[in-house]
């Protein structure tokens, strides 16, 4: 699989990690039941601390993209290609409306109001 | 290699006449130090049973010249290294090991001083002075053709025909990954053979199993079956899974659950990488294969990742996506050259 880690994103690291794997699994770089890599060996690609890979990783696990399984390591759930499209449009939606005054309150409240 | 077909590349070129089998030069060092032993050991371990000086020179059946056992046992180790040196200079200069030269110099040359310096022990053993020497005469003819058959044999394996050369897939770096500036961008894949895994885990069994019969008493130590067991567990487990990963570091492969031991390259190291197809029959069968393809890492048949080395040397390892892996390395290799100019 191909990770891209932007050098410019000003986010945690773990958030960035967690980003590449979404986007990995979003562009289809890994199908739902797939084993990822160990944590170490993400962190050594990355070049990222091994607790920052696996804060990003539960993060993933928490969105529902990955499952951890004792003895299989980690695997992509099952639809996690659409469930990490849609989280991801969320961020976005999440950071635009940070920058026109908006809460994440205020956001849900909107989402409510939808007809 | 017209069997082995490229993938995702373009037209092939020939490739640099010195590409070498990784494992030739090895072969050719244990060889070496082996004939230089033996030209060594041989007149000195006899030392007891021969006259010294021994003869050293025949006219026809005759002896007619004579050294020290001392000067016996190094001078042929002195003519060795010079041929070693050859051989050397040889791969390094004239074609490298494909043109068949060194190996032959080096397998002809060790036969050629091994039976002398044999047939010299053999003529003067037991004898009071070096004038009482048997005849050589049967163990120079015999030797000559041992030369010349060991000769012409290392030639015949190790030389590659020009076909198999133009086969090799190509030099050009292709297919090339645009790596933007802005991205730190890495490869991730692995494979693994689970028939081999299997056996690894089988052999480790027995090995465990012997280790607890025997300490615990209920066996003696059977040292010769847990040793075997043991290495042969160890040894099919380490190539039973691999797992790669390119990043701006270059490749590293890891084999064994432990990704341990490992090979890696730099980007500057590599000279261009490809996918292609292989199949273990091609491979010489699975596990760590070194033949005319250079070194592969075979655990399933399909896709490798093939990497040549600026040194000559290619390396295959069987692995999953392995285009991506060859355009990403081929974009460092740019970027690795083009920071160097």
């Amino acid at each position: 699989m191909l990770l891209k880690l932007d050098l410019g994103d000003a986010r945690p690291l773990h958030e960035q990690v967690a980003g590449a794997i979404r986007r990995a699994v979003a562009e289809g770089e890994c199908s739902p039941g797939d084993k990822l890599p160990p944590a170490r060996e993400l962190s050594r690609a990355l070049g990222v601390n091994t607790n920052t890979v696996l804060r990003g990783l539960r993060a993933l696990r928490d969105e529902g993209v990955l499952e951890f399984r004792r003895g299989r390591g980690i695997t992509v759930a099952e639809d996690a290609g659409q469930r990490a499209e849609l989280v991801d449009r969320v961020r976005q939606l999440i950071a635009e409306a940070a920058r026109v005054g908006y809460s994440r309150n205020d956001l849900v409240d909107l989402i409510r109001g939808m007809p | 290699m017209n069997d082995s077909e490229p993938v995702g590349t373009g037209p092939a070129t020939t490739p640099r006449p010195g590409a070498v089998r990784a494992g030739a030069a090895w072969a050719g060092a244990v060889w070496a130090l082996g004939v230089l032993a033996l030209l060594v050991t041989m007149p000195l371990v006899a030392r007891d049973r021969l006259p010294d000086p021994v003869a050293t020179h025949w006219n026809g059946s005759r002896p007619d010249g004579s050294m020290s056992v001392t000067s016996a046992a190094l001078f042929p180790a002195g003519v060795w290294l010079a041929l070693v040196l050859a051989a050397v200079v040889a791969r390094r200069y004239w074609g490298g090991s494909a043109s068949g030269l060194p190996a032959a110099l080096l397998a002809g040359g060790g036969v050629l001083l091994i039976g002398a310096q044999a047939s010299i022990v053999h003529a003067n053993l037991g004898r009071s002075h070096w004038q009482d020497a048997d005849s050589a005469n049967l163990w120079v003819a015999v030797v000559m053709a041992l030369t010349a058959l060991a000769s012409a044999l290392a030639c015949l394996a190790t030389r590659r025909p020009q076909s198999a050369l133009a086969g090799a897939g190509p030099a050009a770096r292709e297919p090339v990954m645009d790596l933007p500036d802005v991205e730190r961008v890495v490869w991730l894949s692995w494979a693994a053979n689970p028939a081999l895994q299997l056996t690894a885990a089988l052999l480790g069994l027995g090995a465990v199993g012997t280790a607890v019969a025997s300490g615990t008493g209920l066996t003696d130590p059977h040292w010769m079956l847990l040793l075997p067991l043991a290495a042969l567990a160890l040894g099919i487990g380490a190539v039973s899974s691999v797992r790669a990963r390119v990043t701006a570091k270059g490749l590293v492969v890891g084999f064994g659950p432990l990704g341990w031991p490992r090979r890696s390259w730099s980007p500057a190291e590599i000279e261009s990488a490809r996918a292609e197809q292989r199949t273990a029959a091609q491979a010489g069968g699975f596990g760590y294969r070194v033949n005319r393809l250079g070194t592969t890492v075979m655990l399933r048949s399909g896709g490798c990742l093939v990497v040549r080395t600026r040194a000559g040397a290619e390396f295959a390892v069987s692995i999953d996506d392995a285009e991506r892996g060859a355009a990403l390395l081929n974009a460092l290799a740019d970027r690795a050259d083009a920071g160097r100019t």
